[in-house]
């Protein structure tokens, strides 16, 4: 069987436009001014002999002057006294932990450098998020607050005291109300400083929300089975998976570990047992999750309720009032097979759905207790707190401050004024208010609204715990002193209400002593040592609860049937907002890594953009970056169109998050803010709506990295398969099978002792992106910006890939080049992800055309790169097939153009000092973390034993959620490496080529059943 | 375990000093032997007292002439944690006098021997005053010598004397001559412009030689050539480099003299990359009483913060010591001390030289890459009793062969070993 598949990158390629293959005759992106500098002014200029004297002689008295310069004195200041566990040179690592997983802190000399996942979480074992990754950068960020501040000033602790004091003892008198606004909290201490701080003010309330709500989940828990919580999914118990819209392997509530969870029954071990899990996304734009199904449906928002009801009646053989066909026949048909699907798995399904409608989520609720979901695939029992944010709080709390009843209102890791869909009504409120107090680290949109700021610690520089799941307890401790003269959040609040403890340590202390220590068998100092060693307790998993759902559906139906005709209001465009995968609600706007990780599907980064069907792009004669003005609920942003293949025609998304007016440089003015956009309905927040959508007549050109380098047709780049043909044969499509006589130029390569090599499994990779911001903390990787960026300067040593395909309805991954042409259906793409950084190759191209030797092979399979032999011709970047080689256009830590992106003196302090900074005009290149694999080797010789399997993980294999990376030594055959490629499923990338790479894929492998149409 | 080890370390040390001090108390009540005294006093209590000042503990000459209980004073030398325990009220006076710090409890110290102590420590104050009071309050500063500016002042005057010697010398020749000439005496020596003119005409001849003038041309060349050459090899070599330190240490007299291990001070060098400068605490576990007098040893007392009268640390005059650093590899190298000195187990002087020679330190080595691969290529991998090399097919594959197993033969000189 051979593998005509058309893969593309970009609709550029796809189409073929005249520029693209323009283009694409060219060596380099942009023309080089070679043709200007023969002819016109340059060579054949007046007076070009005298000139080049003269230059020459400038030049070298210039060289000759500037090397006649003294060696700089270097100073070596020792510790004064030295902390007895510190060893400088040698990492300590720290528990600590990110929203609710057990983390491990890397710190050296006393500062952390990085993120590692603690390998015994719970949640995630040891993966680790992109956000998580970056977020040590946040830490040396110098615009964070640096004092408390009132009215704009800076202002001393002591007296922030005082006055918050005085302030609260005449609330407290004058009996108005005190309010604590924060998104959710899952750290039972905090919990219980807010609860003391109630006790002592009896008219304060606690209201809780997030920027991103899940209210309509836990309301509908409430009405179904009485239990107000947020389930803990277990995807990995499911066998077949559906979702409405619910982008679980993106942003849905706890990714990281859903997507642990779900490539458990599609990875490679998985496979050989036969067993593959099958994955049914509906939902409007391309999310990560939708890329990741075997089947994607593009339905509208409006769509999505209906779809849930045809599903119920489908599943329950009843038909609930108001049901009705969707116009969009492939979806209708997908619900009856899906439903047959659903319910020959009974007990082993799941339905989702990412609808923050409590009448939808009954539904859902109602569809999975027919399954028989409750207590295999969802947990309420043992719930998650990650969110528990309520929407209709937030709205009273709002009118209430607008009402003049609020006199004294906290602001907690909470930023209404950016992220509330009524901003302008949180202003107004607001300036009712007498005491506004914000915790923020930064001076935010609500916090430069706020009398006083006081700055909160950095969650690396504090005390504190969390509670992700019910009976899972993970514990924070700083990892640093506090960088700048903050206090942590509640530190103040014990202070403020004249709490008996004063040190929020010795508050989190107790709180364990007392509570919850003994959950984890733990007692004592011994037990608080073993704790602090472990980051986490956990009481003995109990069995999830089995509930029926049993209400009448009808009022719920005819909600749901509502709510959707309230969306395809008329013939307009339906927008649907999302968050993206790197920057999700915006607090993070100002971290240059998140902003720069380019966007799983449509590799944009450093913006948001309206995601426009291809259909309708060609439609209005939209081309890419085009401004078009959005207008719903009421409000309306500018922001460029993308053609994003597999949006459903007629709709529009767009992400939230961006647009910040008030963050630091990095975040400021990125992208447009999309929140405003949400609606209140039914108590709970939408996220869609009925637009139109008017083009300004600009183009704003996007910075995507998608486009960059074109894969000239060639189809030994992704090879993939279905599961049936995989059960026929594992080696399937994996090339196999095509047996070629091999001839080579070169002298093989001796690997005496280490091959190197590593294994990506395109299975279990979702595309998720942590692995980029991974490898840029671990190696130094610079941040360019969005100017660079389209010029194609990005410099991260591992890309993800996103290779679109059409979807060839189950034709076994074949399809004729012929044939491509009448399957153009843009709304039906499939994709795959491929992690692609440097492969090592044993016959690399690099090497033999670098003039001066800077890139050599070693002994142990790695292809070296010596930065300071480089000079920069950048022959090897040209030479290489897989694009991987980046070059240093500018000296990015020491030039002012890029102090914007966080590379200044105070964030230096983030870089790992066992990697070299690179300076400009060298090459530079993924290097295996060589750092990681000699550390390792040096680890093994001072302990005189071998170096064991698993000692060295690369960094990019280590943060990675979903194991798909597996680095290891070849040489060894029991390795995990070598075990992994061994695999029938392995192919090698451009294998034609023979250049003997040393990174071995194995297949993509979709679930496609035959049924499907 | 180390818990538990460094628990019987603190009780034994307290343990010892107690019976010290009790010892003490009980000899001078029985009038005990002073010259016994001694010896036990120099053997047991000078880590952390002396007679005469307060060091970590009290100065133990008025502490032990004012207190005249010399039951209590045994009960102390021998176990004073006991004492503490007890609840006697001078034990737990002097106690919290002391920051709560735990003296050492001596088991091993009899009742006898602490009046011995006892009464040395009284004998050596009263001698101590008695000798302090002979001595006028306000003495003369011991003369330490002229200092390096007198001698520079000196020099300066010495030559210009000289020149003003020349200068007058030639003033007086020039008025003689004058004086001679007037009076008719000066005869010009008229055949003085002849010999210019001869000498220049040989160069002329010497330049018309044209195979002269080549040689001399090639030589010029040669020279130039090989100094350039050389030169630029060397630049930013800098062997020989010995810079001025903050405090003159002397290497010679630690690690020399009082043989002193490298790694007590440089205690990285075994377990991590960097070898590690001392931090000052590491100077203080000695010079907390050793040589306290030295104004070298007060830069220490002042970089802590620190004040030897009360010995206590004032973290707010604290200051970072600023050594100036000797080996500078650039950035783009790794190098790691552990590997080379645990796991190849080399001496310190093979890239340092001879350390405990030296008075003040210097760069022995060039630390140029071609020095770092020389000796990767010469020198013979340290496998003896390492499982990971025992056990690594590569090394037998070398011996097999009959090659050296060296670090260029594992692959040390392979540009990512050092350059990532």
């Amino acid at each position: 069987m051979d593998s005509n598949k058309k893969y593309w990158k970009g609709l550029e390629e796809l189409n073929k436009t005249p520029e693209f293959v323009e283009k694409n005759k060219h060596e380099f992106a942009e023309p080089i001014p070679i043709e200007d500098v023969l002819t016109g002014g340059g060579l054949a200029g007046a007076t070009p002999r005298r000139d080049f004297l003269k230059a020459l002689g400038f030049g070298v008295g210039a060289v000759t002057l500037a090397a006649c310069q003294k060696v700089p004195v270097h100073k070596s200041i020792p510790y004064l006294i030295k902390p007895e566990e510190i060893t400088p040179g040698i990492a300590n690592y720290y528990t600590s932990t990110y929203e609710g997983h057990a983390i491990l802190v890397k710190t050296r000399e006393g500062r952390p450098i990085k993120i590692e996942g603690n390998p015994n979480d719970l949640l995630s074992k040891g993966g680790v998020s992109a956000q998580a990754q970056a977020s040590v950068l946040d830490l040396y960020d110098s615009n964070r607050l640096k004092s408390p501040v009132r009215d704009n000033t800076e202002y001393g602790w002591s007296q922030t005291d005082n006055f918050v004091k005085k302030e609260l003892t005449a609330i407290k008198a004058g009996g108005k109300k005190i309010r604590i606004v924060s998104s959710t909290i899952s750290s039972p201490s905090t919990l219980a400083v807010i609860a003391d701080f109630i006790a002592q003010y009896p008219n304060t309330k606690h209201v809780v929300y997030d920027a991103v709500s899940y209210t309509g989940i836990i309301q509908a828990n409430q009405n179904s089975f009485g239990k107000a919580v947020l389930p803990h999914y277990r995807f990995d118990k499911a066998d077949v998976i559906v979702s409405f819209g619910a982008d679980f392997l993106g942003t849905w509530i706890s990714p990281a570990e859903f997507i642990r969870q779900y490539v458990q029954n599609r990875n490679n071990k998985s496979l050989e047992a036969k067993k593959m899990s099958r994955h049914i996304q509906f939902e409007t734009g391309m999310s990560v999750t939708g890329t990741n199904a075997d089947v994607r449906m593009p339905i509208k928002p409006s769509e999505e309720g209906i779809a849930l009801v045809n599903l119920y009646n489908a599943i329950s053989g009843t038909t609930l009032p108001g049901s009705k066909k969707l116009n969009n026949s492939n979806a209708d048909k997908a619900i009856t097979i899906v439903a047959k699907e659903l319910l020959a798995a009974k007990g082993k399904a799941l339905v989702v759905a990412g609808s923050n409608d409590v009448a939808t989520q009954i539904l859902v609720n109602s569809i999975n207790s027919l399954l028989g979901s409750y207590g295999t695939t969802i947990d309420l029992d043992g719930a998650s707190r990650q969110y528990a944010g309520n929407d209709a709080g937030l709205v009273e709390v709002i009118s209430e401050m607008n009402r003049g009843e609020v006199d004294a209102v906290f602001f907690l890791n909470a930023n209404p004024v950016y992220d509330y869909y009524k901003s302008k009504d949180v202003a107004d409120g607001l300036k009712k208010v007498r005491l506004k107090i914000s915790f923020a680290t930064y001076a935010d949109e609500t916090a430069s609204l706020c009398n006083i700021i006081a700055p909160n610690h950095y969650y690396l520089e504090s005390w504190g715990d969390d509670n992700a799941i019910e009976g899972y307890y993970t514990i924070q401790q700083p990892a640093i002193n506090p960088v700048y003269d903050t206090r942590q959040a509640e530190q103040s609040l014990l202070l403020w209400s004249d709490n008996p403890v004063k040190e929020y340590y010795t508050y989190v202390r107790n709180n364990w002593d007392k509570n919850l220590m003994a959950k984890g068998g733990l007692s004592g100092q011994k037990g608080w040592e073993t704790l602090l060693q472990t980051g986490f307790v956990k009481e003995a998993e109990k069995p999830a609860g089995t509930y029926t759902f049993s209400h009448d559906l009808n009022a719920v139906a005819q909600t749901i049937i509502d709510h959707s005709n309230q969306i395809a209001e008329g013939n307009k465009m339906e927008l649907q907002l999302y968050q993206s995968v790197a920057m999700r609600d915006g607090k993070r706007a100002n971290n240059p890594w998140l902003q720069e990780l380019p966007d799983p599907v449509s590799k944009v980064t450093w913006d948001n953009f309206a995601a426009l069907a291809p259909a309708d792009m060609k439609k209005w004669g939209y081309v890419d970056g085009d401004l078009v003005t959005i207008d719903a609920n009421g409000y309306s942003v500018t922001l460029p169109a993308l053609s994003q293949p597999g949006q459903t025609q007629g709709t529009v998304s767009v992400a939230v998050g961006y647009g910040r007016t008030s963050a630091g440089p990095v975040g400021l003015n990125v992208g447009k803010n999309a929140f405003p956009f949400y609606s209140l309905r039914n108590g709970t927040f939408q996220a869609s709506a009925p637009a139109t959508l008017k083009a300004t007549g600009d183009n704003s050109p996007l910075a995507q990295t998608q486009t960059h380098h074109s894969i000239e047709g060639r189809n030994s780049i992704i090879k993939e398969t279905t599961f049936k043909e995989y059960l026929k044969n594992p080696a399937s499509n994996s090339g196999k099978d095509e047996e070629h006589k091999t001839y080579s130029l070169w002298d093989e390569y001796d690997h005496p002792a280490y091959n190197w090599v590593m294994a990506i499994d395109l299975n279990a990779c979702t595309g998720c992106g942590a692995c980029v911001v991974a490898c840029s903390a671990e190696n130094n990787v610079v941040v360019v910006g969005k100017a660079e960026v389209m010029r194609r300067r990005e410099m991260h040593w591992i890309r993800i890939d996103r290779y679109y395909s059409f979807n060839d309805n189950g034709e076994g991954g074949t399809t004729r080049e012929k044939e491509i042409a009448k399957l153009e259906d843009l709304d039906n793409v499939r994709v795959v992800y491929q992690p692609m950084l440097c492969q090592h190759c044993d016959h690399a191209p690099c090497e033999t055309v670098c003039p001066v030797l800077a890139t050599v092979h070693s002994s142990e399979g790695l292809n070296h790169m010596a930065y300071n032999r480089c000079i920069g011709t950048r022959y090897c970047a040209n030479n290489c097939p897989y694009k991987v080689r980046r070059f240093n256009w500018f000296n990015y830590w020491n030039d002012s153009r890029f102090d914007n992106y966080l590379q200044n003196e105070h964030t230096q302090l983030v870089l790992n000092p066992d990697v070299v900074t690179r300076f400009r005009g060298v090459m530079e290149k993924c290097s295996m973390c060589i750092q990681r694999i000699q550390a390792g080797k040096l680890k093994a010789k001072i302990e005189k034993r071998p170096l064991k399997d698993g000692d060295v993980k690369v960094a990019c294999q280590q943060t990675c959620p979903a194991n798909a990376i597996v680095f290891g030594n070849a040489n060894d055959p029991n390795s995990e490496v070598s075990k992994a490629l061994k695999s029938e499923r392995t192919y090698y990338v451009l294998e034609e080529l023979d250049v003997k790479p040393g990174i071995g894929y194995q297949t993509k492998v979709r679930n496609i059943s035959e049924i499907e149409a | 375990m180390r818990r538990i080890s460094f628990n019987l370390k603190q009780y034994s040390r307290s343990v010892l000093l107690i019976a010290c001090l009790a010892f003490l108390g009980f000899s001078a009540s029985a009038q005990g032997d002073a010259a016994k005294g001694e010896a036990l006093f120099k053997a047991k209590c000078t880590a952390c007292h002396q007679i005469d000042k307060q060091v970590v503990g009290p100065a133990l000459g008025p502490q032990m002439t004012s207190e005249t209980d010399d039951k209590f004073l045994v009960k102390w030398i021998e176990n004073n944690q006991a004492l503490i325990a007890a609840k006697d009220p001078k034990a737990v006076a002097i106690y919290a006098q002391f920051n709560q710090s735990n003296m050492t409890v001596f088991p091993e110290i009899t009742d006898a021997d602490a009046t011995n102590i006892i009464a040395y420590a009284r004998t050596q104050w009263k001698t101590d005053q008695a000798a302090a009071a002979k001595v006028p309050v306000n003495a003369a500063p011991v003369e330490t010598g002229p200092g390096s500016l007198v001698i520079f002042a000196l020099i300066g005057v010495i030559i210009l004397a000289f020149i003003i010697i020349l200068v007058l010398n030639k003033v007086i020749s020039t008025l003689e001559r004058l004086l001679l000439k007037n009076q008719g005496l000066y005869v010009e020596e008229v055949e003085v412009e002849k010999a210019p003119v001869d000498r220049y005409a040989a160069l002329k001849k010497l330049a018309k030689n044209k195979k002269l003038v080549f040689f001399v041309l090639i030589c010029g060349t040669v020279a130039m050539g090989s100094w350039t050459w050389v030169t630029l090899w060397n630049t930013n070599v800098h062997t020989d480099y010995q810079p001025v330190q903050p405090i003159k240490f002397p290497h010679d007299l630690h690690a020399g003299t009082m043989k002193i291990d490298c790694q007590y001070c440089h205690s990285g060098a075994y377990k991590s990359k960097n070898a590690s400068i001392p931090s000052l605490n590491v100077c203080m576990n000695c010079h907390k009483v050793v040589k306290t007098e030295s104004p070298e040893i007060h830069k220490i007392y002042d970089a802590l913060g620190y004040d030897p009268a009360t010995t206590k640390y004032d973290s707010t005059k604290a200051r970072p010591m600023q050594w100036v650093r000797i080996h500078n590899l650039p950035d783009l190298a790794y190098f790691n001390h552990s590997q080379h000195v645990k796991v190849a187990g080399l001496k310190c002087q093979t890239c340092h030289g001879p350390v405990e020679t030296m008075k003040e330190v210097y760069q022995y080595s060039p630390l140029t890459m071609k020095w770092c691969i020389q000796c990767h290529k010469r020198t013979d991998v340290n496998m003896k009793g390492n499982a990971y090399y025992e056990n690594m097919i590569q090394v037998h594959d070398l011996i097999k062969r009959g090659q050296k197993v060296t670090a260029a033969a594992m692959g040390g000189i392979e540009c990512g070993k050092c350059h990532y």
